[in-house]
């Protein structure tokens, strides 16, 4: 199997595994590279485009892990939703709870 | 004060009746349903929450504070404004996990993830503390408003804090969360293309990014020092060596300080120290002293009289860049010296770095700072509530069409928040490189609407304008929806009428809004300084609950009692450490970060064992959170139980 994975079953998809750690450590990374890479391309510094482009490269990366899972999520969840959001109007009700 | 040409009146009014036309033109969707009226009916694709999270985090006093800490500690200041970072991680963690909740709000959220009394408890204190939180933060942001107007037009604060949260109310009452979104998405791209604009022609008028970074290089060396407000007497100044303690400059003549209620004082005040201000602006920028190899303090001299209670720049010789020097100064003719400050960089070209840090533990920005604020910001994403931002994120995750959707709204609506400090950044080194010589925080905090209002052209200024106003009116809205939706869902139909029909729960909401327009308007005529506010609500008071609101979505043993026992103990305690037992004397002053740790400590010593000392939560309930919002972290026992009960597809490995 690919380091990688790219196909997910709803099952697995709805696990934390690996893709999500890669996307938790990847994605502060970006936001500090865009924070420095902006501040210093707006002072039109060579470095600042540099970090800037590694931001960019890290946000692409980021999305290229964790976007398949996050679909998978969403596709599978929709379809429990109907239910869970008139579980979530009795819980709403105090006085039902025993 | 500014003057509008036509154009200028043509763009403003043109944008309030793009506003108000908002709420015409969505009241029919927002009156359908509660959940329209909070939440758009839970159907909105990503970009349009993510541009409703950078509108609503781009407000009044947000320019104010990102140059206040931008024109103080240079680029490295940009970490203060880091703490939104917290979504980074939250996208992906617990975004996904209240998005599976389909909670309205935290409150509720806190019914699904607790049961019983304890839970109960908890929602209705988290809802009544965030109908107060909205009313304090649409008062402070109101205020900022007013002191904009005041500069701008010459307006009492209280005309600009009360007529256009009044205006923003018309939009939200009519449509509700409909009108809030789709308003904040046309704010949201005013406001970046505003902030592009004003930034980048304040930038050309400081002499573009070169002739900012050139003029950075060639200024004198300067230091922030506030004068106690007890001081009268005269005072020396001196710079040492960090390392070996030589003296290497000490003022020739001793400086007057005259105490702030001294009549003479009190006459000058105002005009007197904007006339310093100038006269430090003009030292720093005499060339002369960077011929002069010798450390040489330039400001204050014998002959300029100083006023308790101010702040001044020290100005002295540049010196050899990269170098440090502490600063002291002395009551008592050199017997005894104060500390001013500690390992500050010589000249200004620090300014540049985004890590110019004085030392580990030491100076204005130290390392053990900026540790702790990347702990907060990023580890505060796997919880809920570690930033008073969740409350207002939570929202805009609830009204994403799926998760996918919620996750990107929260990464890019953040992702746009760190870009525009960062534009913003660059602009103020730009304000900087103009007026260097401003001592008060509340003076300088205006520099980005300064480079708007003095440098944009005539026709521009009212362009400018209803950009302030979009980045007003968008954080108003918000908290207005906000804190109605907490009223309304939470307190309302939760606790008084479950029965009420949607017609009236959003009637509810309605009247509920109205309300906390009015208790902005008395919160926001109760504050003067924001900065101080600012801080202290985003460190401090989040500092005790930081842990258990991490603890709460990754520990299936934290329970109600032991979530509220650190909010009770943390409200105490905050006001104890930072404030009280300092002021007898009994603990030292701690360092913002420190404080941090002493009341993560101690509100841990309290819930924990109230958390082991009380009951888990029913199994039954937490089986049935579990299976719902998939959570991370340490549920080993209830997943075996989900699994037993035979509500997962398969068995897998969980903490």
């Amino acid at each position: 199997m690919a380091f990688i994975r790219r196909e997910w079953t709803a099952a697995a998809a709805d696990d934390w595994c690996k893709e999500d750690w890669l996307a938790i450590i990847i994605s502060p990374l970006a936001y500090v590279a865009l924070a420095v890479g902006t501040a210093l391309s707006f002072l039109l510094l060579p470095v600042g485009f540099l970090i800037l482009g590694i931001a960019i490269v890290l946000i692409f990366l980021m999305h290229w892990v964790i976007d398949p899972k996050l679909k998978k999520i969403s596709i599978d969840y929709e379809k429990k939703q109907k239910d869970y959001l008139e579980q979530l109007e009795k819980i709403t009700r105090w006085e039902d709870l025993k | 004060m500014v003057q509008f040409a036509l154009l200028d009146w043509i763009w403003m009014i043109l944008f309030l009746a793009l506003m108000i036309g908002c709420g015409v033109l969505f009241y029919r969707l927002g009156k359908r349903s509660e959940s329209d009226f909070f939440l758009a009916g839970r159907g909105l694709p990503w970009w349009l929450p993510a541009t409703s999270v950078y509108a609503t985090h781009t407000a009044t006093d947000t320019p104010m504070w990102v140059t206040g800490v931008i024109y103080k500690y240079g680029l490295t200041g940009i970490w203060y404004s880091f703490f939104a970072a917290w979504c980074a991680i939250s996208a992906f963690v617990s975004t996904r996990i209240f998005r599976r909740s389909l909670a309205y709000t935290q409150a509720e959220w806190q019914s699904l993830r607790f049961t019983g009394l304890g839970s109960e408890l908890l929602r209705g204190w988290v809802a009544g503390w965030q109908v107060f939180m909205n009313m304090f933060i649409m008062g402070w942001v109101g205020i900022a408003m007013g002191k904009v107007c005041q500069y701008a037009f010459g307006w009492p604060t209280w005309v600009g804090l009360i007529a256009f949260s009044a205006i923003c109310a018309i939009y939200v009452l009519a449509a509700g969360y409909w009108g809030v979104v789709m308003a904040d998405f046309q704010q949201g791209i005013i406001a970046l293309a505003a902030i592009l604009i004003v930034s980048i022609w304040g930038m050309i008028a400081a002499g573009g990014p070169g002739g900012i970074i050139n003029r950075l290089k060639t200024l004198n060396s300067s230091c922030e020092w506030v004068i106690p407000k007890d001081v009268a007497s005269d005072a020396l100044i001196r710079i040492t060596d960090p390392n070996t303690g030589t003296v290497w400059a000490q003022s020739e003549n001793p400086v007057p300080i005259l105490k702030k209620d001294d009549p003479t004082s009190t006459e000058q005040n105002q005009q007197y120290l904007e006339k310093l201000d100038e006269k430090v602006g003009q030292i720093l920028a005499n060339q002369a002293g960077l011929k002069n190899k010798q450390v040489q303090i330039l400001f204050p001299a014998g002959q300029d009289t100083l006023i308790a209670g101010f702040t001044y720049s020290i100005v002295w010789t540049a010196g050899e860049s990269g170098e440090k020097v502490n600063l002291d100064y002395s009551l008592d003719q050199g017997k005894s010296w104060i500390n001013i400050d500690i390992n500050h960089y010589n000249g200004q070209t620090w300014r540049i770095n985004p890590f110019s840090f004085s030392g580990f533990t030491q100076g204005q920005f130290p390392v053990a700072w900026f540790i702790t604020m990347m702990i907060i910001a990023l580890i505060g994403g796997f919880g809920m509530g570690t930033s008073i931002d969740w409350y207002t994120e939570a929202q805009r995750i609830q009204s994403a069409r799926t998760v996918r959707d919620a996750s990107y709204s929260i990464w890019w609506g953040t992702a746009l928040v760190v870009i525009r400090n960062s534009i913003w950044a660059a602009a103020i080194l730009g304000f900087f490189v103009l007026f260097p010589g401003i001592g008060e925080t509340g003076k300088y905090e205006l520099g980005w609407f300064r480079l708007g209002f003095d440098f944009l052209p005539a026709g521009m200024v009212g362009f400018f304008f209803a950009a302030i106003l979009a980045i007003h009116l968008s954080t108003i809205s918000t908290q207005l929806n906000l804190g109605a939706l907490y009223a309304t869902r939470d307190l309302y139909q939760h606790y008084l009428n479950p029965e009420a029909t949607e017609q009236k729960l959003i009637w509810i909401g309605r009247f509920s809004t109205f309300l906390l327009l009015l208790g902005s308007f008395i919160f926001g005529l109760m504050m003067e300084e924001i900065t101080k506010w600012l801080i202290f609500a985003l460190w401090i008071m989040a500092a005790g609950v930081w842990l258990p609101n991490i603890l709460q979505v990754i520990w299936w043993r934290f329970n109600a009692w032991g979530y509220l026992a650190s909010w009770i103990a943390n409200l105490g305690l905050s006001w104890l450490v930072v404030w009280v037992l300092p002021a007898f004397g009994i603990i030292p002053e701690l360092p913002d970060y420190l404080q941090f740790w002493a009341l993560m400590l101690l509100t841990a010593f309290i819930y924990l064992p109230i958390t082991y000392l009380t009951k888990p939560e029913d199994m039954d309930h937490l089986v049935k959170y579990y299976v719902m919002s998939r959570p991370i972290g340490f549920w080993g026992p209830v997943h075996k139980e989900a699994v037993k009960r035979g509500l997962l597809a398969e068995v897998q490995a969980v903490g």
